[in-house]
């Protein structure tokens, strides 16, 4: 557990002094200040009423779920995995007394920490935003649910940062990689809208999947099919991405 | 003599027909190894599958007892190693990328990695960014990385590229001092035949994958004026025709 944690560690600390943190604070602010100036320049120009204080973080989160978040992710799963095969810095890790098994599971889990960092930042920030310039209709429920909506989306992000973690094992160069990461994240978005009875299986379509938890029936079952859904496709997913990646040779 | 490592039946062959083919080699315990052989004669790939980079075909590498395909993390508790380029961080300072490696092992403290630092030469440049350092530098800061853990065993493919003069003699006494004081075994590969003659005290020659010889370094010395010598000379009795030095 120790060299888990080392290696962990180091990951946290890569990711950190590349100034990834502060591109990711920066681009969520500016998305909660331009999101909010829309909402204010809507409410005075038009009279319309725009959001409420905790509609805001549900503004946001419906936005950057299928927008920068997964962008983010990319980019930081692609920096972790194809940046270090073509700079040759793996090598450094590999030939430490450390398994391949525990860098893989170290970098997946540095990976999972930053989304989940970043959907906290997202969350402080709008509901302050919220909070500041729409002082109406708060209550502890709608709090409660706008803050589970953030906790839960880190599953099918995390879904997809294994995703874009196997295609870097796969393909050799990181630009590939974002390639085809966008065309698959938009190709399945299209067969979503296409064959929208299969839509549930689709990863672009369980990013949403947090509006299940603010239906007032509650669909219990629908939830857990979801869930086992993305629960599957992740062990899979990681299975495979793993077994590329102790195969290599470096 | 106590073995520190053992390569046995390793086989490793790649598309282009190069590798190594059957490789069987001991090396014990305060031995400087000295792995010689042309450019593709297989160095590399034996010294990338002793640090677990690549996988044999066939056969194993056990390092202080312990199987480099199987206990890999045993295997390499006790080794330093720096294979082909040294690669760091360059985003990182000197001392953050030994700060990285160290929290792979309990005993090493920032004492420690200022003393590496301070024995390759590399402490007056400890908070400066890797990126800004020339080859030597990073070759210093590598071989500062190989030895960080005192380990037992120090693994080096080609440690004396991209040093000067100064730096190839203080790396030989770095080596040298080691292997004395604190009985770290080495196992080198180098293409600086004169240098490895200075350094090492066991040499094995490695020619179309396959070792030729093993000799120590004093014996080969008296019955060849130089290693170079002796290297063409083993080379050439193994299918090699062509030498300007014998």
């Amino acid at each position: 557990m120790a060299v888990f944690q080392a290696a962990l560690l180091n990951e946290l600390e890569k990711l950190y002094k590349k100034k990834k943190v502060l591109v990711a604070i920066l681009l969520s602010l500016a998305v909660i200040v331009i999101g909010q100036l829309v909402i204010v320049g809507v409410r005075s120009g038009f009279g319309l009423r725009g959001t409420g204080s905790v509609e805001f973080p549900m503004l946001v989160l419906s936005v950057v779920v299928n927008t920068i978040l997964p962008l983010f992710t990319a980019l930081v799963a692609i920096d972790s995995f194809s940046g270090e095969f073509t700079q040759n810095s793996m090598r450094i890790t590999l030939t430490r007394p450390v398994s391949r098994f525990k860098i893989y599971t170290a970098k997946i889990t540095s990976i999972v920490l930053f989304i989940l960092g970043a959907l906290l930042l997202l969350l402080v920030f709008s509901l302050l935003a919220g909070f500041i310039f729409n002082t109406n209709s708060a209550t502890l429920d709608s709090l409660g649910r706008t803050v589970f909506s953030y906790f839960v989306s880190l599953l099918p992000l995390t879904v997809l940062a294994l995703a874009i973690a196997l295609l870097a094992n796969i393909f050799k160069s990181g630009i590939a990689v974002f390639f085809v990461s966008i065309l698959t994240f938009l190709a399945l978005k299209v067969l979503g809208v296409l064959f929208s009875q299969y839509s549930s299986l689709f990863l672009t379509t369980q990013l949403d999947w947090y509006n299940l938890f603010l239906v007032n029936s509650f669909p219990i079952l629908k939830i857990l099919r979801q869930f086992l859904i993305m629960l599957g496709s992740g062990i899979m997913l990681f299975t495979a991405g793993f077994y590329i990646f102790d195969k290599k040779e470096f | 003599m106590e073995k520190v490592i053992e390569i046995m039946n390793l086989t490793k062959s790649y598309g282009n027909g190069r590798g190594i083919y059957d490789l069987n080699l001991d090396i014990y315990k305060g031995d400087i190894f000295g792995f010689l052989g042309p450019n593709g004669a297989g160095k590399t790939t034996a010294m990338k599958i002793m640090t677990g980079l690549i996988r044999p075909e066939q056969g194993d590498v056990r390092i202080l007892g312990h199987s480099v395909t199987e206990e890999y993390e045993k295997a390499m508790a006790k080794v330093g190693c720096l294979i082909e380029i040294a690669e760091s961080y360059h985003y990182l300072s000197a001392f953050d990328n030994l700060r990285q490696l160290a929290r792979y092992y309990p005993g090493v403290d920032h004492k420690r990695i200022d003393e590496v630092l301070e024995l390759t030469g590399m402490l007056k440049f400890k908070h400066e960014k890797s990126k800004k350092f020339s080859l030597g530098m990073k070759q210093r800061l590598g071989l500062a990385a190989a030895v960080l853990s005192r380990p037992q065993v120090v693994i080096l493919d080609e440690p004396l590229n991209g040093l000067d003069v100064e730096g190839m003699i203080d790396i030989r006494k770095m080596i040298q001092h080691l292997a004395e004081k604190e009985q770290t075994t080495f196992f080198i590969s180098s293409h600086l035949i004169h240098d490895v003659e200075l350094t090492c005290n066991r040499i094995g020659v490695i020619y179309n994958g396959k070792i030729l010889n093993v000799e120590n370094t004093q014996t080969i010395l008296k019955n060849y004026a130089t290693l170079e010598n002796y290297f063409v000379s083993e080379v050439e009795r193994n299918g090699r025709v062509s030498s300007s030095a014998s």
